[in-house]
């Protein structure tokens, strides 16, 4: 162990005389650059969004998977959703389930707290030997025809051209009926502001270039974000190969632009 | 016949023009209380787009974080944890950074809090996970299988910011062959 | 672990409720706000019983059923403001009513339908009024001078326009009675996200048991003020609006339970989470209270104080209970629909519980205060429109 730590001790000598020799590219030194922490600053994950200032994206045409056979359950985008927007606890504008399927094709599912806190403990509580057990993401679906939109009595929540569905928490009353009309539950009340809320596909940080918080940590990739325009990106190659039914609650006409791969039966 | 003062219509002229005062008067209201942009793009206040656009920045992306951290930027970068967020464990830049400047230090995990930060991904005992997405280890067989004391922490072995960079120095260093399993 | 063991344990943890499904958050004022406007509807068609459709026997309560009908409708607005996240932004459902949604009807349907009911209230009353005013003084004829906006004008020929204007008002106000009530049945029955809401028989349940609440709540305290103010009851029209509410209620509790029977009938996968929803959770609310208890009983006696040749004592106090229970069916039916729809959860797989606070925002003691304040405003209203003809210093002199 000594020994490891003396590497380590002689890789840093190493390296800060590497940084004051300036061969290592970028800011530094021992100053905080200016406006290296001016979040315009941060190189664009999203091409092109940054020169965009009109209230409707252009040329791009979004669209959110996610993997379900990639999700390892950790929670990492639940603890960055409820750090970007300071989400009260007990509401959740993104939420991690866990289904497990026992031998006698009975289906458990539970989301404890949301996911936030990852999952640190198998179920201990089934009465029969587990077969199968994978985890969902779930966030707001981002209908083509959203039912929320529709029962909105005073237009405080409306879709833009581009297909984002937001609330404009200035005019809000709080009366909730959109909490009841969305298939989904994606919709809460706020405590704090006392109108709805809910997942935004992370609109500020897309409209300034970077990808959705809850897409941008997520280790293993089990959530993707891209412009269906650009035919290299990688949700367009998944959005055109041939698979099986990839929205939530199809029948209930929303038409989700949200698409999962992996999706199973028992998911609803 | 009694004289009345009022026309025998009187009091409806009255009621009728009262409605049509309420009437206009609402009209008028609207006019000045509606906010200019609602309508312009839809059944909404245009203005709230721009609302949200304005909404500050919380999470950065690793590349803000590693922009002032070179040092762990030069190990996280090269390790197997490049995917993982810094913001994960310390938490959003907004609350380190500010208008280029530090208004406060971000938690570093410490002690058992490593160890459980760890686990959340890389327990096996939860058997949801796809093993193709991550390596999984089950404890204290993990610490038993490497001959290591079931007290340790896993970042005594591991950097966290790059886990597998001490893993691989010792192995070079000591050439020792393990048997894997 | 046996067969049976395991799987009784593996459904009594299969409840799994969506996180934000956990909170209820139409709870008690959005029961009571249906019931409120429930019962100014059904008031309302007891006095246009009376005004469009002549049935005499109903003459007694034409008056004070409109006066009843404002008690309730001036309070109706106060669970929905208590409800609000945001009360003091209530009038953008004015300013912006968006066209699709069901609930912006409220502003424009509620004040349209406020006016016509005050309207007819003082055209029916004017001559009552002015004869009042004449004896008034200080603030009590200032009132009276506004609410006869000025006018002394009692002849025979302004009292035909008034009655013109009367039969009018008497006329739409049943379609806009109709949609007071109806429209809120469609805010419940518009939302396919609910299961148990969504059916386009809700508007037509909700305005059924609107009837069945106003017409029990005139019998009801018809008796009670009579007695109280040792006034003789008139048994033909309590006889005749136990009829209507008999004939009312059969076509409601069919239209319940129609609704019930097809969604177990045709038992589509929604129909799971539904029965476990109603022998759950809302197994005491619904099958014992509202059905059990307080629908089929009543479905009967009703029948029985119809049809058969009763004593007017046994049709007085019989009929007084069991308008008394059928107002405790409708509000049960409204906390059935409302709250019990909101426990099952959108995940088809759990219930949700719901408690209802105290002394919270929402809870028990709010609630009990705002049914009490439409009763005190009834009664502020006895001071200035006389409930009953014979206290009415202009009867005989017009006709009614």
């Amino acid at each position: 162990m000594k020994e490891i730590e003396r590497e380590i001790s002689q890789d840093r000598r190493r390296f800060i005389k590497k940084v004051l020799g300036g061969s290592i590219a970028g800011s530094l030194l021992l100053v905080i650059p200016a406006g290296a922490m001016d979040f315009g600053n941060i190189p664009e994950q999203i091409p092109g969004m940054r020169k965009q200032t009109g209230p409707f994206i252009k040329g791009k045409k979004f669209a959110f998977v996610v993997d379900i056979t990639r999700c390892i359950g950790c929670g990492s985008c639940c603890v960055a959703d409820k750090n970007e927007y300071k989400v009260p606890d007990g509401n959740y504008r993104t939420w991690v389930e866990r289904y497990i399927i026992d031998d006698h094709d009975n289906v458990y599912v539970d989301s404890p707290n949301g996911g936030l806190n990852g999952y640190q403990e198998p179920r201990e509580d089934l009465p029969y030997p587990v077969r199968d057990t994978f985890f969902v993401p779930k966030l707001c679906n981002m209908c083509e025809h959203p039912s929320c939109v529709q029962v909105c009595p005073v237009g405080a929540t409306f879709q833009t051209e581009d297909g984002f569905v937001l609330i404009d928490y200035k005019r809000c009353v709080g009366c909730g009926y959109c909490v009841q009309a969305c298939p989904y539950s994606v919709r809460f009340i706020n405590p704090e502001t006392h109108t709805a809320d809910k997942c935004t596909w992370c609109y500020h940080r897309v409209r300034k270039g970077l990808l959705p918080a809850c897409v941008n940590v997520c280790p293993v990739q089990a959530r993707k974000f891209g412009d269906l325009n650009d035919h290299e990106s990688e949700v367009y190659k998944i959005l055109h190969q041939p698979h099986v039914i990839s929205v939530l609650k199809p029948g209930m006409g929303n038409k989700p632009s949200l698409h999962y791969v992996g999706l199973r039966r028992e998911v609803v | 016949m009694p004289e009345y003062r009022s026309k025998p219509y009187s009091h409806i002229v009255r009621i009728v023009l009262l409605l049509v005062i309420i009437i206009v008067a609402g009209v008028v209201v609207r006019g000045k209380v509606l906010p200019k942009s609602f309508g312009e793009y839809g059944h909404y206040r245009g203005d709230a787009i721009f609302d949200e656009m304005k909404r500050p920045v919380r999470n950065g992306t690793n590349a803000s974080c590693l922009v002032c951290h070179p040092y762990i930027r030069e190990m996280h970068l090269n390790g197997v944890h490049h995917t993982v967020s810094c913001e994960f464990c310390h938490g959003p830049v907004a609350d380190h950074v500010k208008d280029g400047k530090v208004i406060a230090k971000l938690p570093k995990k410490q002690g058992k809090e490593i160890r459980r930060l760890c686990l959340r991904c890389h327990n096996q005992i939860i058997r949801a996970r796809p093993k193709e997405s991550i390596k999984m280890i089950s404890m204290p067989q993990h610490l038993e299988e490497k001959h290591v004391r079931t007290d340790h922490i896993c970042n005594q072995c591991h950097n966290v910011h790059a886990p597998l960079m001490w893993v691989k120095q010792a192995k070079a260093m000591v050439g020792v062959e393990e048997d894997s399993k | 672990m046996s067969p049976e063991h395991g799987a009784a344990v593996a459904t009594a943890l299969t409840n799994y409720v969506f996180p934000n499904d956990l909170h209820v958050h139409w709870s008690l004022m959005i029961v009571l706000y249906p019931y409120i406007t429930g019962i100014v509807a059904g008031a309302f068609i007891v006095s246009s019983l009376y005004h469009v459709f002549h049935i005499q026997s109903l003459k007694p309560v034409s008056r004070y059923a409109l006066v009843f009908a404002l008690a309730f409708l001036a309070f109706a607005t106060a669970p929905l403001l208590n409800h609000l996240g945001h009360p003091e932004r209530a009038m953008n459902m004015m300013l912006t009513p968006s066209p699709t949604s069901a609930m912006a009807g409220f502003g424009y349907i509620y004040s349209a339908y406020a006016i016509v009911l005050i309207l007819e209230i003082l055209f029916i009353y004017r001559p009552t009024l002015v004869a009042l005013k004449q004896k008034a003084s200080g603030g009590m004829k200032l009132l009276y001078t506004i609410l006869t906006m000025g006018s002394d004008n009692v002849s025979r020929e302004a009292l035909e326009i008034d009655h013109k204007i009367t039969a009018f008002l008497a006329a739409i106000g049943i379609p806009m009675a109709c949609t007071l009530h109806g429209y809120v049945g469609f805010i419940f029955g518009g939302v396919k996200a609910n299961p148990m809401w969504a059916t386009p028989l809700m508007p037509v349940i909700f305005l059924l048991s609107a009837s069945v609440s106003g017409i029990a709540g005139i019998i009801l305290s018809y008796v009670i003020i009579r007695e109280k103010q040792g006034k003789p009851l008139d048994m033909e029209c309590i006889r005749t609006l136990i009829k209507f509410l008999w004939g009312c209620f059969i076509l409601d509790f069919v239209f319940e339970m129609l609704e019930l029977f097809s969604h177990a009938y045709m038992a589509t996968h929604h129909w799971e989470a539904l029965h476990d929803l109603y022998w759950g959770p809302l197994f005491w609310t619904f099958w014992v209270a509202q059905v059990g208890i307080f629908s089929v009983i009543p479905f009967i006696a009703l029948g029985i104080l119809s049809l058969v040749n009763l004593s007017d004592k046994v049709v007085k106090i019989g009929g007084s209970i069991i308008s008394f229970m059928i107002l405790v069916q409708v509000l049960l039916m409204r906390w059935n629909v409302v709250i019990g729809g909101q426990l099952m959860s959108k995940s088809e797989r759990g219930h949700a519980v719901f408690h209802p606070g105290f002394f919270t925002k929402e809870g028990i003691v709010p609630s009990i205060i705002i049914m009490i304040l439409p009763i005190v405003f009834l009664y502020l209203l006895s001071k200035v429109f006389p409930f009953w003809l014979e206290d009415d210093p202009t009867v005989g002199e017009q006709s009614a």
